[in-house]
């Protein structure tokens, strides 16, 4: 054992060993994923399990991935156990949390010696109270935190504390693992080099120190009413032979178009009016008339409310530049809309040569081009005049056929 | 061949591309502008019996995606900018233990959480060296949605044969914008499935063995018949946990030479050299079709330019660059940062021609702008 005399380490991993003994597993079938900290040092002592030694707190979460793929693409082959100290468990606090939400099939050993060993002693999130370190000399004034507590919030059903020394610890540790679910076993154990030379401490003296820390020893909730996340997925999405989806709505072009440049049109109206829609339906019928097209779409960060608007480019060689600097074609139906193009700075910089089709409701903006102007939002309604201006600029420029809209 | 045309987004093309590379495990976490990829993954991969999920973070998300690769599966998660932050810790962890991974990298102007709908190409600093160590990470850039599929399946393909995590740096631009292609046009990369330790070969084996420096240890999944040994601290061939001995320098130096050594070999480029010009117009990404246009512009109004797309900006393609640089006095390389963050790296290597950046932040650099860089 690589651990100091009288470690809590060397009984525990001796404890493990003896439940992956009595379980009879076939060595190859187990993943030990080890977490930072003198725990870690466990991997080198189980000569034929997979071992994984990874990044401080983040055990849970690779043993995480290993047991979903496992689960759903492998069968359910393998037994994943994370060794995790107590300073790994609350870096990692997220991962422990999001594998008891998901109930996946990972069993988690929590070695809790109350401070970080391999790094000199300091307190960690789950020191006792006046618990004294050379990080909290005066004695520590945070209480710990209650992980099996917080497991059992997030849904596990398997979670249990116990001291390193107890009887029964190999057999508490073999029906964790086979648990089939996530399972929490807080191990509680002392560090003989840091915890016992500046605070009274001794092995019999643990579960006073718990008690009087309000952790319970024992099972917190022990119960098997869910099944893992493996199962009910692998279950809700069986394999398939569902090859190509890539191929799903495309197009050859039936019909032609006139278009002989490439023309930048901007369309502005408000959210939920279906501006962008109706952009890209334009695009479509550009597409199905064999042109080149891009389309952007903007809207502020809330989505459903606001200014919304789409630039598309037609063209009939290959687009290169996919921003309209200057439109050849405005389409504005809303006042929301008009703000927006007005704020950017488009109708300003467009030319004579170019069109603002504009709702009849709203003001003339400052600007070069051509403006004309419709009724779409009053014939129409707010929710169909980008859809008929579009339809009313296609039928105007002539460029595609009406059948390809 | 009859085109087959579909509207999409870079976005969605790297999402069908992982598929078509035959990727079976994506965790995810939304994050403008790669959300699209995320969604995509969704309805592609559940439905084929394969795993798509939820992340509760993008440290989850990426530490899943190498624990489901280290199980056996290629492996995918995309973020931008703010997320990618959060994954450095992995990603080095996935780039020390040998772990093929693809993450899809969409930029965003930054920094912290910049603009979350604006593009930019600022992060070629902050993904190539996100190591410790300042070890080559394979990055390939796309500029269109068919570059958003042909390099996905192409970063794949490098992390299989490499073991190694690839970055595909895409933008906002490049992921959230539709456009129209062809489907009948599409090239992938061949499909690389893993080396996998079988048979005889099986017999020496170790978790990171090689005989020379630059060669791929055959892997092996956890679970598989050969007992593991992974670690992200310094490890000596059998992924023991060692301080400097000389095995554990050797697979130190391994790491980095498995990829230069191949330097060449990774180098995709797409040159469109013009005898007689003087100006060699270098770019990437998003800016690299904007320098499309300008091309098309100048050489419409008579002038001679030189141009060159780079898809593998790491390991940088020296090779390919000194032979378009050969005939020009300029180089204009152009990017939407801040001061040229790939110009820096070139001009290291570029002693014998005058180099200048086109650079600019908060909007996409115009066509024109790249012109009057033109000699």
């Amino acid at each position: 054992m690589p651990f100091c005399k009288g470690c809590g380490h060397t009984h525990i991993l001796r404890r493990l060993n003896d439940a992956l003994v009595s379980l009879q597993l076939k060595p190859s079938d187990i993943a030990l994923v080890t977490d930072i900290g003198c725990i870690g040092l466990a991997d080198k002592l189980f000569e034929s399990l997979h071992t994984v030694h990874t990044t401080h707190g983040r055990s849970t979460a690779f043993a995480t991935g290993i047991q979903i793929a496992d689960a759903v693409l492998a069968g359910s082959a393998l037994k994943t156990i994370v060794l995790i100290g107590d300073g790994g468990a609350m870096i990692g606090l997220q991962h422990l949390v999001n594998a008891a939400l998901l109930n996946v099939d990972v069993t988690v050993l929590l070695c809790n010696n109350f401070l970080f060993g391999m790094t000199g002693g300091q307190n960690s999130a789950f020191s006792p109270r006046d618990f004294i370190t050379p990080t909290t000399p005066d004695g520590n004034i945070i209480p710990p935190i209650d992980m099996c507590r917080i497991v059992e919030a997030a849904g596990a059903e398997f979670s249990v504390r116990a001291l390193a020394t107890q009887k029964g610890l190999s057999e508490l540790i073999a029906r964790a693992i086979m648990h089939p679910g996530f399972s929490l076993v807080e191990i509680v154990e002392l560090c003989t080099e840091h915890a016992t030379e500046r605070n009274d401490l001794a092995g019999n003296k643990l579960a006073q120190v718990l008690e009087s820390q309000g952790q319970q020893l024992g099972d917190i909730v022990l119960r098997t009413t869910k099944r893992a996340f493996g199962t009910i997925y692998a279950e809700k999405n069986p394999r398939r032979e569902d090859r190509t989806t890539l191929t799903d709505k495309s197009v050859t072009p039936k019909f032609q178009s006139t278009l002989t440049r490439q023309v930048g049109i901007v369309l502005a109206g408000s959210a939920g009016e279906r501006v962008q829609s109706s952009a890209k339906k334009l695009c479509d019928a550009a597409i199905a008339s064999g042109l080149f097209c891009t389309q952007k779409n903007d809207n502020p960060v809330t989505q459903g409310s606001g200014f919304s608007l789409s630039e598309v480019i037609l063209s009939n060689e290959e687009i290169f530049y996919t921003a309209i600097d200057v439109p050849d074609v405005a389409v504005v139906v809303s006042a929301e809309g008009l703000t927006e193009v007005g704020e950017k700075g488009l109708l300003v910089r467009m030319t004579p040569s170019s069109t603002l089709l504009l709702d009849a409701s709203l003001p003339l903006p400052e600007t070069a081009a051509l403006v004309e102007q419709y009724p779409f939002r009053k014939e129409f309604g707010g929710d169909k005049a980008a859809l008929s201006a579009v339809k009313s600029f296609v039928r105007k420029m002539d460029i595609l056929p009406e059948e390809a809209f | 061949m009859t085109p087959l045309y579909k509207f999409v987004t870079g976005n969605q093309m790297v999402a069908e591309g992982a598929v078509h590379a035959g990727c079976r495990f994506f965790a995810g976490y939304p994050i403008t502008p790669a959300s699209g990829i995320y969604k995509t993954m969704i309805e592609l991969l559940p439905r084929r019996g394969d795993i798509a999920i939820s992340a509760p973070d993008e440290i989850s998300a990426l530490a899943y995606c190498v624990g489901a690769s280290m199980r056996g599966y290629k492996s995918m998660t995309a973020t931008s900018g703010p997320g990618w932050a959060l994954m450095i810790e992995t990603f080095q962890y996935a780039l020390m233990t040998e772990t093929p991974v693809v993450i899809a990298m969409v930029q965003r102007l930054g920094p912290s959480t910049g603009g979350a709908t604006q593009g930019a190409q600022g992060d070629i600093f902050l993904t190539e060296f996100a190591t410790s160590g300042g070890y080559t990470v394979p990055i390939l850039c796309p500029s269109t949605p068919k570059e958003c599929f042909e390099l996905t399946t192409l970063a794949f393909a490098w992390a299989e044969k490499l073991r190694t995590p690839v970055i595909l740096l895409s933008d906002k631009e490049v992921g959230m914008t539709s456009e129209r292609i062809d489907l009948s046009a599409l090239t992938p990369a061949e499909t690389i499935e893993r080396n996998q330790a079988l048979g005889e070969s099986a017999a020496g084996w170790k978790t990171y063995g090689f005989e020379k420096r630059e060669d791929v240890p055959e892997f092996m999944p956890v679970g598989g018949a050969k007992k593991i040994t992974i670690t992200g601290s310094a490890h000596n061939k059998q992924g023991e946990l060692k301080k400097n001995d000389k095995e554990t320098l050797e697979v130190l130096l391994h790491l980095e030479e498995k990829i230069t050594a191949r330097k060449d070999e990774l180098s995709v480029v797409s040159a469109d050299l013009q005898d007689g010009a003087a100006t060699l117009l270098v770019s990437y990404g998003i800016t690299a079709r904007t320098m499309r246009e300008t091309v098309r512009t100048a050489r419409r109004k008579g002038k001679k330019v030189s141009a060159m797309s780079i898809q593998s900006l790491f390991p940088m393609p020296e090779r390919a660059i000194r032979e378009a640089y050969a005939g020009v006095k300029r180089i204009v390389v152009a990017e939407e940062n801040l001061h040229g963050q790939y110009r820096m790296l070139l001009s290291s290597f570029i002693k014998d021609r005058e180099v200048v950046g086109v650079n600019k932040i908060g909007t996409m650099i115009t066509p024109a702008e790249i012109e009057v860089a033109i000699v």
